[in-house]
């Protein structure tokens, strides 16, 4: 009989460490909070670097968790976990000899940060709100025109402690140039500002794209965070920054406003990591034994992570790191049962 | 007013010498307040000033001058500032910066 | 008659020191007053404000009401030590003249007349007095029994924390400590010796007399007196330079502050009654948030008195003030705390500097016409939300509004202010008045009350009424120019410091909050209310510290299992917002919500 591995979440990281376990001829069980698999990323419109389209990217993965009749808990919150199963909020509980927490993160809700009107203002909008426009094909100000100025603001979220957000959410700057050449793309004429503290193109095609944005796609990058913002007659926005490179303060006005939300820790991980005697990383995410070798491993023998889950992520870190979860799952399995 | 030049500007014709330029007093500053040194130069603090809405006031230089070394006409540009605390409320990193405005000015104005 | 003894040395030396330092600390802060206040006490001594003085001096210098109200044990400690000393005096010196007829006997003749009665022959005996005198002595030790036991455990007393002391204070404490048991001693002794006293000297000396054998009570007797003399003459010389200064502080105090006196932003030689006036009770101590949630333990009202007193305070205990004005409220001797903080500030920081803000002339940002001007104030630049919800009111009724700084504004001055640097905070005074003036509005509305604080008590705005917005919705309420419906949800408010004991503005946002919904109180509110901790009175804490007193105070209000948490401060509101779970909002948010349009 196969060992039983419960996956919490079924997002990328979850569909991913599922398929992976299945092929070692483990069987794995995903619960999933929602009634449908793929997590955030299903929202997503087109990833970045290379503009591959997400659906094309997790779609096989769901299609793929189907055909091979990997079990899964729709619509199931999971309230404990422990080593050898999880527990539903429903108090069915379900056993396995091991459990991987993939529940990813929390987009940050730009209400908090009040001076820049989210919920206010009709044309500011989230980079998640862009990314579900461009998904439904109709990118344009809440009158139905289109955009002739475009503002795109980094660190909506993180690097942030008014609003408890001390990390960085890594993904943003490179989903900023991401979605400024998108605007580009689909309002040529229009101009795309961008306003951010610090570039941070760590992954592979990263600085080149940002590079393109500069050149071919005539981006402007302004070095200054957005510290608040207005609504005029007309709906549209005044924004204020300072122009560090100038040393001047700035102000435009913009037909819309993007806000590039960052990446938060759930706020069920405390609850959910004290059921399994876990601690959290300071800006509330799990923690991980080291980001080395231990990237995927708790503190407790039989739970391991995938994705997100430890810290903000881009989706293509998020599935490599899933197999390495489920390599890890599977020598623990080994060892544990050899041993016996 | 906005042609002013406070010394500490990009117009200023010599280079910011570390060599030559005595350190002590901004040190001093930041061993009174260590939080300054957690700024990361977004300009928040600058484009919500209420000072800097009407002047050439620029707190994140004014203290990034200080603390190369830069004293000249920061006292008086710091005279500019209104107190009013609304830097202190988008500093992303939490910086005190009234009471650093406050801070320099003691420093600088020797009392 | 005889009235002297080598042992009265100490007390009668003691007096005279007592008396020559009172004398001179009152004439030197009398003649260093301002022309002013001088004019003051002149102008209201032959008034009824005298009297209402002198009646205030029974009631707080002699039995403690303001401190019985607070916490009654407390109250009661502090009456027992003060009255009953006074009544010990008092039935002391008739009990005197009882036995002696109208006689001019000194000091020392009556404070230790037991002493005296067997030396000048006395042999009559008049027991009421001996009884009432030893009832008195039983009243002032409960006293002194409750202050030892209050040193050893605050909290039975009610105090969380009592105060710390300096030298001064601790020899003074001593000595007073010692003062009652070594009368009490002494006239046991006397008694043992030569019989008399009333039930409690008079059966302990009977008992000692039983006890002890009689040659050492003879031993023991003298140096008792000396005893009682030498505590009391310690204590009456350290007085002066102790917080046992506060007894005869207090008196003049009040009947300053009866005749019109008060500190003002500059200090002033008036500002040393009240200082020296705390008798560092420290019941503000307790209500501090710093000591609360941050665990400061240095930098209360009490001990900023203290410092500033004996010329030790430091810039960072008078920076150190969140000046919420909770101390200021409980404080027993009704010390303007807030005042003279402000002032020890200004003492160090308010360095002229001519030309300063020279920029703000011919500056004009305002836009819009109207005779109501609406001033959103700095931070509420950063909560969008009220100015529009503002906009949504002023449109609802049709309200031709000025608004003064939209696009930007100069600030009111009380930042300026709180930080001590009032010099500087004229010329925003001057300028935002000259500002409303040429706008010729009638009506000043301000979303901000640090803003209004300062425009009630520091502007000259005769002819403009200025109002908080909340109390500018209440009246449009209540003319019925502003139609609004209630809905099913349960609101929680918070009272900024600046409106509620800044500017006694409570019921206005009550009354709103009622039209809207339903109003659950939190533990601490009105005069009591928490502060939010973001206060710009406080330059020392940081924003960690800041948001641990959020943190707490924000449980208070969540506790309340509303579903919203109003507030009417932009500042109070982004401070809550961040520690908060539920959702904050400005008292104009809710009721811009839940406007009825006129129109049908």
């Amino acid at each position: 009989m196969a060992h039983r591995v419960v996956i919490v979440g079924g997002g990328a990281a979850g569909m991913q460490t599922a398929l992976e376990l299945k092929s070692r001829g483990i069987e794995p069980v995903i619960v999933e909070r929602n009634i449908e698999l793929g997590g955030k990323a299903k929202g997503w419109h087109k990833l970045f670097p290379s503009f591959v389209s997400a659906a094309d990217v997790m779609q096989p993965l769901a299609l793929k968790v189907k055909s091979e009749r990997i079990r899964c808990f729709y619509g199931q919150e999971v309230s404990e976990i422990a080593p050898d199963g999880v527990m539903l909020r429903s108090k069915e509980r379900i056993p396995a000899d091991a459990v991987v927490v993939a529940t990813g993160f929390t987009l940050f809700d730009a209400h908090r940060k009040q001076e820049y009107g989210y919920g206010l203002y009709d044309n500011v909008i989230t980079s998640v709100d862009l990314e579900r426009m461009m998904n439904s094909g109709c990118v344009s100000l809440a009158d139905g025109t289109e955009p002739k100025r475009i503002a795109i603001l980094h660190c909506v979220g993180s690097r942030d402690e008014k609003v408890g957000q001390k990390h960085c959410s890594k993904v943003c700057c490179i989903t900023g140039v991401k979605q400024a050449i998108e605007l580009k793309q689909l309002f040529p004429t229009a101009d795309v500002f961008n306003f951010y503290m610090d570039m941070r193109m760590f992954g592979p095609g990263y600085e080149e794209l940002y590079r393109e944005a500069q050149e071919r796609y005539n981006v402007h990058f302004v070095r200054g965070r957005i510290s608040e913002a207005a609504e005029t007659i007309n709906k549209r926005i005044q924004i204020k920054a300072e122009d560090t490179l100038t040393g001047r303060p700035l102000r435009m006005t913009v037909d819309m406003l993007v806000l590039l939300v960052g990446m938060s820790a759930n706020y069920e991980n405390p609850a959910l990591a004290a059921t399994a005697g876990l601690d959290l990383a300071p800006n509330g995410y799990f923690k991980a034994v080291d980001t080395f070798l231990g990237a995927v491993r708790s503190q407790r023998e039989g739970i391991f992570f995938a994705g997100a889950v430890t810290a903000p992520k881009s989706l293509a870190d998020t599935l490599a790191e899933a197999s390495l979860t489920a390599s890890a799952v599977d020598d623990y399995l080994k060892r544990k049962f050899n041993l016996r | 007013m906005r042609n002013l030049n406070f010394g500490y500007g990009i117009s200023r014709p010599r280079a910011v010498d570390l060599d030559t330029n005595d350190l002590r007093k901004g040190l001093d500053i930041i061993a009174e307040m260590p939080e300054l040194q957690a700024c990361i130069g977004c300009g928040s603090c600058t484009a919500s000033c209420t000072a800097g809405n009407i002047t050439d006031f620029n707190f994140r230089k004014l203290h990034t001058a200080v603390r190369r070394g830069e004293y000249k006409g920061v006292y008086e540009a710091l005279g500019k500032c209104m107190l009013c605390g609304k830097c202190r409320l988008v500093c992303p990193r939490g910086i005190n910066t009234r009471a650093v405005v406050m801070l320099i000015k003691r420093k600088l104005g020797d009392f | 008659m005889t009235f002297f003894a080598p042992f009265t040395i100490p007390f009668i030396v003691g007096c005279l020191l007592l008396l020559l330092c009172i004398v001179c600390k009152w004439l030197l802060w009398i003649v260093r007053m301002p022309r002013v206040d001088r004019r003051l006490i002149r102008h209201n001594f032959f008034t009824r404000h005298t009297l209402l003085a002198a009646w205030e001096v029974v009631r707080e210098s002699l039995l403690h009401v303001r401190i019985f109200r607070h916490n009654p044990m407390l109250g009661f400690m502090h009456m027992s030590l003060a009255f009953g000393w006074f009544l010990l005096i008092v039935v002391g010196w008739i009990e005197t003249t009882a036995y002696l007829g109208w006689e001019m006997v000194p000091p020392q003749g009556h404070v230790f007349f037991k002493y005296f009665v067997p030396i000048n022959g006395i042999t009559a005996h008049k027991p009421l007095f001996d009884h009432l005198m030893d009832a008195l002595l039983l009243f002032v030790l409960t006293g002194v029994a409750l202050a030892w036991f209050k040193r050893l455990r605050s909290r039975a007393l009610g105090m969380r924390r009592t105060t710390k002391h300096v030298l001064f204070d601790r020899v003074a404490l001593s000595a007073l400590w010692f003062i009652f048991p070594a009368r009490l001693v002494a006239e046991v002794l006397t008694a043992a010796m030569y019989g008399g006293g009333g039930f409690l000297t008079g059966s302990l000396g009977v008992w000692v007399a039983n006890v002890v054998p009689h040659d050492i009570v003879e031993v023991l007797y003298e140096p008792s007196w000396w005893f009682y003399s030498s505590a009391l003459g310690l204590f009456f010389v350290a007085m002066p330079f102790s917080r046992y200064m506060h007894i005869f502080t207090e008196i003049p105090l009040i009947f300053m502050r009866r005749w019109g006196l008060h500190p003002s932003h500059e200090r002033k030689s008036y500002d040393n009654f009240e200082v020296e006036a705390c008798s560092r009770c420290g019941i503000c101590i307790d209500p501090c948030q710093l000591q609360a949630d941050l665990g400061m333990h240095d930098t209360q009202s009490v001990y900023f008195l203290r410092d500033r007193r004996y010329n030790m305070l430091s810039l960072k205990v008078a920076n150190n003030c969140l000046m919420c004005g909770r101390c200021e409220t409980v404080c027993p001797v009704g010390i303007n705390l807030g005042t003279l903080r402000l002032n020890s500030r200004a003492m160090r920081r308010n360095i002229p500097h001519e030309g300063r803000y020279k920029y703000l002339r011919g500056v004009d940002m305002s836009s819009g016409d109207g005779t109501v001007g609406y001033f959103a104030g700095c931070m509420t630049a950063l909560t969008p939300g009220v100015q529009r919800a503002m906009e949504q009111i002023f449109g609802a009724v049709g309200e031709d509004v000025w608004y003064a700084d939209r696009d930007g504004g100069v600030c009111c001055g009380r930042p300026l202010m709180l930080s001590g640097e009032t010099d500087a905070a004229r010329k925003m005074v001057v300028y935002n008045t000259d500002l409303f003036r040429r706008h010729n509005i009638t009506t000043l509305v301000t979303s901000c009350p640090i803003c209004l604080r300062v425009f009630r008590d520091n502007y000259r705005l005769d002819g403009i009424e200025v109002l908080h917005h909340t109390e500018y919705i209440d009246r449009l309420i209540a003319e019925g120019r502003l139609n609004i419906k209630a809905a099913a949800e349960r609101y929680t408010y918070h009272d900024p410091c600046e409106l509620g004991r800044g500017c006694g503005i409570y019921d206005a946002p009550r009354r709103v909050i009622d039209a809207v919904g339903e109003l659950r109180e939190p533990r601490h509110s009105r005069r009591d209310a928490l502060c939010c901790g973001a206060s710009l009175a406080n330059t020392v804490i940081d924003d960690a510290q800041q948001q641990r007193i959020a943190r707490r105070m924000t449980a208070e209000l969540e506790a309340t299992e509303c579903s919203t948490i109003i507030t009417a401060c932009p500042l109070c509101n982004k401070t809550i917002a961040r520690a908060a779970q539920l959702p904050t909002c400005d008292i104009s948010e809710i009721v811009a919500k839940n406007i009825v349009s006129n129109t049908p």
